[in-house]
């Protein structure tokens, strides 16, 4: 059972009253999360005292930044249930999956290679297939979602699966807070030799995540939408495959040898962790794990699915309310997407802001979905661990006093 | 025109000044997007007259009139964003391009609507604004 009160006083930014004095009730975090005090002073801590650049130097400060960088690589991959050796830092779930288009892909598909997606990605697991097959002329397929239940087509994905190389697929849609199946993709994947992605960046937050036990060949992360800093995330990745991938971005730490003559490469994550590493962010990345380590996964996901569920249920009951997805079923993130049918989705989302309600309005990143649903754009309210039944009380109330008085 | 604003919309600032909380401004404004003067109509909304950069639909034609005043006519499908430009219009239509050129938009914040004008908000009525400004200046030359 969590104690919510002692979680919030975690979160110095919940008590933050906005300009028109209404107190702010956080509900995009399906788009970012907020980030307790033990991560901002991790960071913080990080500046005041040993900052430094990591893997370059024979000082003591440098040996600080390296370990601290090294030490959160461990709780971080072992927060997901893979190896510090096959986690590959990024600058969130985005970078990860471009990691995978460019480092394995590029590398290991040909002309005529078929890749599976569905229309509930989010463009950050669209546009690099798509710039994939311009490249090398891979087939891309979409496997639709039914309009009714708003999951996936699973008979249309076997039928897709059909020849595919690679399968890239969400493991929660940030528009729907829909929870695909994806072990049985998996599991369908791998019976006919499929290689697989998971976007993991809307999973992460919400349930444990195992990759091993998993099974999957990638698995896209960012650490913002856990309570981590903005700007971090990683790919996780097998032995295997990681041997099978080649360089994305180029130029120092990710070197052995340079001459005029050309470049050898290092091995394993350091190919693909070119530059100046982000140092504080993986240090607050490493405290968010810890952070969310003294909580049972299970309970978080009750406790979001709870206040989702009731969410959507009550603003159902409000005329004019449209519900896109299906917040009741169990496995459904805090993710609510909405639209009211005359008062337009950022008028809507102005008027909510007005008493405090930070919801999310437009596209989401996932124009295909869009079109598949008929909209060009919902609302969106997301609840993650500190979020409250009075809190989502409060929301209703504003909600239904907007709809009577603006429809 | 006043130093900030047209006169002739003083009555309408002073009638959103005086608005008890935000969501009377607001409401206040949903009526305004009822009363544009110069309605673009749907079916000429084109991909030329569009305002880039706004999530909700939202197109302007500027022109001038038989003795060269301004003519703005505007459509969106949020109603703030209708609402905002129905004031602009009445603000701007019959001054000379040249005035419509100068314009701030002051007076959106002296009606409390502050936050209809951050570049960082999707509700493009900046946009809009800039582009009106903008089609000012050039039939100002013209």
């Amino acid at each position: 059972m969590l104690d919510i009160k002692s979680i919030r006083a975690d979160f110095p930014i919940l008590d933050r009253v906005l300009p028109n004095g209404k107190k702010l009730v956080y509900f995009d975090n399906a788009a970012t999360s907020q980030k307790p005090q033990c991560v901002i002073d991790a960071m913080s801590n990080f500046y005041e005292n040993y900052n430094s650049n990591a893997h370059r130097a024979n000082h003591t400060l440098a040996d600080e930044a390296s370990s601290a960088l090294e030490n959160a690589r461990s709780q971080i991959s072992n927060f997901f249930g893979a190896k510090p050796e096959n986690m590959i830092y990024t600058s969130g779930a985005t970078e990860a999956i471009n990691l995978v288009s460019y480092g394995w892909a590029k590398n290991n598909l040909q002309y005529g290679d078929v890749i599976v997606i569905t229309e509930m990605e989010h463009h950050a697991d669209i546009v690099p297939w798509q710039e994939l097959s311009k490249e090398k002329g891979v087939e891309v397929r979409y496997v639709p979602i039914n309009n009714e239940t708003f999951t996936l087509d699973m008979e249309a994905f076997e039928i897709a699966l059909e020849g595919a190389s690679l399968v890239c697929v969400t493991h929660t849609s940030n528009v729907l807070g829909i929870r695909n199946p994806i072990e049985k993709i998996i599991e369908m994947s791998k019976e006919v030799g499929c290689k697989v992605l998971i976007d993991c960046a809307q999973g992460a937050p919400h349930e444990k995540i195992d990759f091993e036990n998993l099974g999957a060949d990638f698995l896209a992360i960012s650490a913002h939408k856990m309570a981590g800093p903005t700007g971090i995330g990683c790919l996780l990745t097998s032995t295997e495959r990681i041997q099978e991938m080649g360089p994305f971005m180029t130029g120092g730490s990710m070197i052995k040898t340079v001459t005029t003559n050309g470049s050898t490469f290092k091995d394993g994550h350091a190919m693909f962790e070119t530059g100046t590493p982000r140092i504080a962010e993986a240090i607050g990345w490493g405290a968010a794990v810890e952070w969310l380590d003294q909580f049972e996964m299970e309970d978080i996901h009750s406790h979001v699915h709870e206040i989702a569920a009731f969410a959507g249920n009550e603003m159902e009951k409000i005329p004019g309310i449209k519900i896109f997805g299906n917040p009741s079923n169990k496995d459904s993130s805090g993710a609510v997407s909405f639209l009211h049918d005359s008062i337009q989705s950022q008028d809507l989302a102005l008027l909510l802001d007005q008493g405090g309600y930070a919801v999310r309005t437009g596209h989401h990143c996932a124009q295909p979905l869009m079109d598949a649903l008929g909209v060009p754009s919902t609302n969106r309210a997301s609840f993650w661990i500190y979020n409250t039944k009075e809190e989502v009380d409060g929301f209703l109330e504003h909600l239904k006093y907007i709809c009577e008085r603006f429809s | 025109m006043s130093s900030l604003w047209p006169e002739h919309i003083d009555d309408i600032v002073e009638e959103f000044r005086d608005c008890f909380d935000s969501m009377e401004r607001y409401e206040l404004l949903f009526e305004y997007a009822k009363k544009n003067p110069n309605p673009l109509l749907e079916e000429d909304w084109t991909e030329e007259n569009q305002i880039l950069g706004c999530q909700s639909r939202a197109h302007v034609i500027c022109s001038l009139d038989e003795k060269g005043l301004f003519i703005l006519k505007s459509g969106a499908d949020a109603q703030i964003v209708q609402g905002l430009m129905s004031i602009t219009s009445i603000a701007v239509n019959g001054l000379n391009p040249t005035e419509v050129s100068n314009l701030t938009p002051a007076y959106i914040e002296e009606m409390g609507l502050k936050a209809a004008l951050s570049p960082n908000r999707a509700n493009g009525f900046l946009n809009m604004f800039n582009r009106v400004i903008k089609e000012a200046k050039i039939l100002s030359e013209t």
